[in-house]
Order: structure tokens, then sequence, then C-alpha cells
């Protein structure tokens, strides 16, 4: 493989990335307002949630992989891990390192999740209203193409989405098809102290 | 001397004199009185027959004074043995959890019991007056709302911290922190009986049964653990004849062809071992007059009622079941409900903050297999 191919790579799955964790942020954060509506399949909310951002770790791993293995680069496994220890770029590159940790913990929480409980994981999984602005940085700080048009563009798409539905979720209230039934079933099991 | 029962001794309500007279002066609990009980392998009888001795050592070791719930909210409509104990011993209750307290370092009581158990509460509240100043200081009677799931643990606790008795997600467990974030003893008012005894160096290997449905004389018994299903059906003048099956364990149990279930032993573990669960030690025997699907659809719609509306797959799951089990009993099934009730068993199962939807599915899931022929048939029905 040429150098100049993986590069194309690396610049390529990285805004990929990019656009696949916005649909992942923009669909959890819809789903606690319930946007779906009755007779959607549950593939189309919770398990597109999960599945976008399982999709989205395989585009950041060969990002990262192929950044790493770039000769031309010569980054080394170092900065893969270790926020800010890259020689290039050194604060830039640092963030993506921490929004790709903080990934990590949100997605092995989330498969422990039945493990560590609903609180420990909820703590955690509140980290990708960190995660997501750090990469995004990460992506204009970082690379041949920060700063171009065509990018610049993509981030501001992606920043639109994730605000209105940011937006969205704090200005409606969320509908819980279960109100009366758990307001019923508490006045039955209720007593003055 | 017979060897020592729960409710050995006079008819009716036992006063505290006649109950010292009857067993002696209570001994004070310690943790020398856990390990006692860890050693006499003795296990909850509120039905997850989980190890007494395990759960009061967890509450021992937590940080700080414990907490003790006697557990009599008995909210099963089958059983009826937690009621009897507590209106005809209420004194072996109370002193079972005053041991469980000065043995974990508990220093509040509270006895939960189910508000419309009428004979209970009456025994349990002219018991409490009669005890020592020290006992009544520490102790209180509190009525518990007569729902199902009332009685489940967390929902006990919550009970007594915020007087509404639904469960609640765990962690954090009871043991871990229950009332006011103490480390909280929930235990059964059967089990502690039990303590009770222990703590006298007597052994009363044995376990309260509530025998019903289509048998000669309906009514709570004691057994000697070594029994087997066919000798407690037997005290209650045995199942009458051409009973299909037996509903072990109540509503949260599961249907056992009735052939199979005489041989049936009644220790915990090794009915477990069987694939059988005492649960709480209710023995239903299916009247051959009934309708197996009839009164399947009736457990699992009670269960469905009781569902705290907390969890929507517990919620939407057990109304889904108990509509599906309704058309099938009542002959005008929809074509995917039987194949609907085998698969929403397995969606179900695990998703609710609680066992409640767990406890529904087993049942149901033991339904459609003994019931297997009935099923089929009834499927076919369909349009």
């Amino acid at each position: 493989m040429s150098n100049s191919l993986l590069w194309y790579t690396t610049r390529g799955a990285g805004v990929v990335s990019l656009l696949l964790l916005t649909g992942v942020v923009v669909l959890g954060v819809l789903s606690v307002r319930r946007f779906e509506a009755a007779g959607w399949p549950r593939f189309l909310t919770v398990g597109l949630h999960r599945n976008v951002s399982l999709l989205a770790l395989v585009f950041l791993g060969v990002h990262i992989l192929t950044a790493v293995v770039d000769p031309f680069t010569s980054l080394g496994w170092v900065p893969v891990l270790i926020p800010f220890g890259s020689y290039y770029r050194t604060f830039w590159l640092g963030l993506g390192t921490v929004a790709f940790e903080l990934l990590l913990a949100i997605v092995v929480t989330s498969l422990l999740r039945a493990f560590i409980g609903a609180w420990a994981w909820r703590l955690v999984h509140w980290l990708a209203y960190a995660a997501w602005p750090i990469a995004v940085l990460h992506g204009i700080g970082t690379g041949t193409d920060a700063g171009s048009f065509w990018l610049l563009a993509i981030q501001v798409l992606c920043a639109v989405a994730v605000l209105a539905a940011v937006a969205l979720r704090l200005l409606t209230s969320s509908p819980d098809p279960l109100a009366a039934d758990r307001a019923r079933f508490r006045e039955r099991v209720s007593r003055e102290p | 001397m017979t060897a020592p029962t729960l409710l050995g001794g006079p008819a009716g309500a036992e006063s505290f004199a006649e109950h010292q007279r009857r067993l002696g002066a209570r001994p004070l609990g310690s943790p020398a009185l856990i390990e006692h009980i860890e050693r006499s392998g003795l296990v909850g009888r509120g039905g997850a027959s989980f190890p007494a001795g395990a759960k009061w050592r967890a509450v021992a070791s937590g940080a700080g004074p414990a907490v003790v719930i006697a557990n009599g909210a008995e909210g099963e409509p089958l059983s009826h043995k937690d009621q009897v104990l507590m209106a005809t011993r209420p004194h072996l209750v109370i002193d079972g959890a005053q041991l469980a307290a000065e043995s974990v370092g508990a220093d509040r009581i509270f006895l939960y019991v189910g508000e419309s158990h009428r004979a209970a509460l009456a025994a349990m509240a002219s018991a409490l007056q009669q005890r020592p100043a020290v006992e009544r200081a520490r102790t209180r009677l509190l009525p518990a709302p007569p729902t199902y799931t009332a009685g489940e643990e967390t929902a006990a606790v919550h009970f007594v911290n915020e007087r509404v008795a639904t469960p609640t997600a765990i962690p954090p467990r009871p043991f871990e922190a229950g009332v006011d974030g103490r480390p909280t003893l929930v235990q059964n008012v059967e089990s502690l009986a039990h303590a009770a005894l222990l703590a006298r160096n007597l052994f009363p290997d044995t376990v309260l049964l509530t025998v019903g449905g289509g048998v000669a004389r309906p009514g709570v018994y004691e057994l000697h653990t070594g029994g087997s299903v066919g000798e407690a059906l037997g005290l209650a003048g045995g199942a009458r004849t051409g009973a299909r099956a037996v509903l072990l364990g109540g509503y949260f149990g599961g249907w056992i062809d009735a052939a199979a279930a005489a041989g049936f032993a009644l220790d915990p573990r090794r009915l477990k071992a069987a694939g059988g669960s005492l649960g709480c030690g209710v023995m239903w025997v299916l009247d051959p007059r009934s309708d197996p699907l009839l009164e399947t659809a009736r457990v699992i719609q009670h269960l469905a009622e009781e569902s705290a509306a907390q969890c929507g797959p517990c919620f939407f799951g057990l109304r889904s079941l108990a509509g599906a089990a309704a058309r099938l009993a009542g002959g005008q099934p929809e074509r995917s409900d039987l194949p609907n009730l085998h698969r929403w068993v397995d969606m179900v199962r695990g998703r609710g903050a609680c066992r409640h939807p767990d406890g529904a599915v087993a049942f149901m899931a033991s339904a459609l297999q003994v019931f297997a022929p009935e099923y089929a048939a009834a499927g076919r029905r369909a349009l």
C-alpha cells in the first residue's frame, strides 16, 4: 500500500467517523424524547443508536490504525492511548486521543451495563456530551484538510444537527406512556406517613 | 420430647407467658448466632430460598447500625402460611426479629405485616404490647399494602423510607443500603421463627406449606423437610382423583405434572435439583373440574395487573401475555397468540428492575410445557 493511500484513508475514515458519531449523538439525544412513532420497529430507535456507534468505532479504528502505520507520519503507538504524547500537532491530535478514550469508556460501560448498574452506566454515558465536541475540535485543528471549505461545511452541518437535537430535548418534555398507570399503582401502594 | 415445630403448642394465638413457659426465655442474639444459623443451613422462606446466614452476615458486616424488617407482607394470593404463623405464634416471629437485630447490630425493627391479614395484624399488635420495654422501644408494627410486589425486599425498604411500596432498582441491595441508607435485613417471618428456635438449640427441620385447590382439606401444614410433595398433599386429604397438575411455589412457581410432583422432595435444594421450586411453600392442586388454560390465564392476568408500571417490558409484556393466554383459554385465539406466548416468555425475562416479570414468565413457561397438548389444541382453533 502506498503511503499516500494510507494518508487518504486516514482522512476519509476520520470524516466518516465524525458523520457516524454525529448520527449516534443525535439518535441518542432524541431517543430520550421518544421521537419514534408507536409502530416503528426497535431497530430504528434503540438498535440503530447502538449499531451506528459500533460502526463508528470500526471507522475510528481504521482512522487511527492507518495514521499510526503510515511511515510518513512516524507517529508511533504512544499517541493512540497517551493524550498529548505526539510531536505532531501535540494539542490537536491529543484531543483526538481524549475523544477516543472517552468513547471507549462509553462503549465498554454500555456492554457491561447489566453488571455495573444503571447509574454508573448513565454517569459514564453523559461523557458523550464531552467526547463529541472534543472529536469535532480535533478535526478542526488536525490534518491536511483542516480549514478546507468542504470539511468546515461538514463540521458546521454536524454541529447544527447535534445542537438542534439537544435544543429539542431541552425545550420539550418527554412523554411517559406509563405515567397514568404508574400514578394509579402508586396510589394503591402509598400510605400516609 | 417430640421434635420441635413452629406451629406446635396451643391452638390459637399464644400469649407471651405461654410462649415463655413452653420454650423458655429468649437468649440474646450475637455474632455466634449468625454462625449457628449458617451451620444449620436455614434458607429464606419468602420464596427465593436464599441462605439466611449469608444474608445476616452481609448485613452485620455493613457500616454503622443496621435495620431489620420482618417481612410478613405475604402478597401471594395462594399463600397463607405467614398469616397463620403470625396469628398463632406471634412471639416466635418477634423473638426471631429481636435475635436478628441483636445479631446483626440493628437498633430498629419493623414488623411489616400485610394490612389485609387482619388476624395476623391483631395478634402481632397485641403480642408486641406484651414484650419487654427494651424490645417495644425499638420495634414498630407497619401494615403493608395488599399488593403482590409490596413484599419484594426493595419495595419493603421503599415503603419504610417513603411509604410507597414499589420495588426500586438494584444495586444497592437492602443489605448494602436500605432503610435510611443503612444496612437492612429483610427476612421472611417464617425464617425468623426458625431462627428463634435455632437460638434455643432446637432444630425444627420443617417447612410451612399452604396446600389448596383440588384437595379435601385445604390449609396450612407443617412438614419435615425430608418429606415429599405427595406426603404434603396427603396431609390435606390428598389430591382429587384425576388431578392433572400441581402449582408448586405459587404464582411465582410453576405447574408440575401431578404424577411426577408426588415424588418430589420438599428440601429446597433437592427440589431445585429436580427442576421444581418450593418458593413460599404453596402447593395448589389443579382441580380436575377446572380448565388448566383458564386457571393459567387467571394467574397471569393477576400478575399483569400487579405490575408496578415502572418498567416497560414488565407492564406491556405481561399485559400482552395475559391477553394471548385469555384468548387461547376462551377458545377464540388469534393465529399469532400461541407462537407469541413462546416468544414473549423469552423476551421479557430479566428486563425489569425487580424479578416480577421473571417470575411471571417462568410461570407462563411452565404452563406452556405442562399443558402443551391443551395449548396445541387451543392454537389450532385460530382462524
